[in-house]
């Protein structure tokens, strides 16, 4: 079997294990009932295995789509500026599945799917910053100019990510739930059992990514064949 | 049938059909590029 036959196999077995597991292995998270005084069940927490890796994800196909970028200037060779339309696009997806299950979080634990949260804020000016990368694409018809600007847009776009995904929810207060993968003070320990679900979904995630991106890349240059005819 | 089976179901069901497509999607793509079983 090839190494990308390999990568789709795992990714398919890693997913569906991952997900059963999330429901089944991983236990119940508990918390303080500060009227009673006992633990609550926590079921709601189960969101945290799928929203995590998708933020994880997103982050990760700026960053890919950022180093694409960059390449595609040095080099011009148009094979890069189809991993960097591709990863974008994974990017944004992917920011709007962590931002859609962190909204239904907020429905269940704040009370409603929009708070003017300081994390919540900033993921949608990050959809937004990249959404601009598409409009920017569409709106130029030469290819070889809108490659070049696209490239340039993704690389100032990137340099956004750190300072919306992890310094503006920071700095502000915010609602959203500390760390919790780390054991200390500020953020408690997770369940071992928990932590291994988590992982398993993070690496299931980001072959997901990978094996998506490889089809998006390769429909790019197909597409691109077919109109160089 | 109790609430976290029918979440499980739901994501398991939306999981394989997401699988599907993307098998589908990697077979065409691959004969498009010239590569993969020519059907």
């Amino acid at each position: 079997m090839s190494r990308s036959g390999m990568l789709k196999g795992l990714t398919a077995v890693l997913m569906t294990a991952g997900i059963v597991l999330a429901f089944t292995y991983a236990p119940t998270a508990t918390r303080p009932n500060f009227s009673t005084g006992a633990m609550d069940p926590w079921p709601e927490f189960r969101i945290f295995f799928f929203h995590v890796p998708s933020a994880w994800v997103a982050t990760l196909a700026f960053l890919v789509a950022m180093v694409a970028s960059i390449r595609f200037l040095m080099a011009r060779d148009r094979r890069h500026d189809d991993v960097a339309l591709a990863s974008s696009e994974l990017g944004f997806l992917f920011c709007a599945l962590a931002l859609v299950s962190g909204m239904i979080w907020a429905r269940h634990e704040w009370g409603a799917f929009w708070n003017w949260d300081p994390r919540q804020n900033s993921v949608l000016i990050l959809l937004l910053i990249y959404a601009g990368y598409f409009a920017l694409r569409s709106a130029v018809p030469e290819p070889g100019r809108r490659a070049r600007l696209a490239a340039v847009y993704s690389i100032v776009a990137f340099l956004t990510v750190p300072f919306l995904v992890f310094i503006v929810p920071r700095i502000m207060e915010s609602l959203h739930p500390s760390p919790i993968i780390k054991s200390g003070r500020e953020g408690g320990v997770m369940d071992p059992k928990m932590r291994q679900v988590f992982f398993l979904l993070m690496a299931a995630f980001t072959g997901l990514y990978i094996w998506m991106l490889s089809i998006r890349t390769r429909m790019e240059r197909a597409i691109r064949g077919v109109g160089s005819i | 049938m109790s609430g976290t089976a029918v979440i499980l179901t739901a994501i398991l069901v939306i999981w394989f059909g997401v699988l599907g497509y993307l098998v589908t999607l990697d077979r065409k793509v691959s004969r498009m590029n010239g590569k993969g079983d020519p059907r």
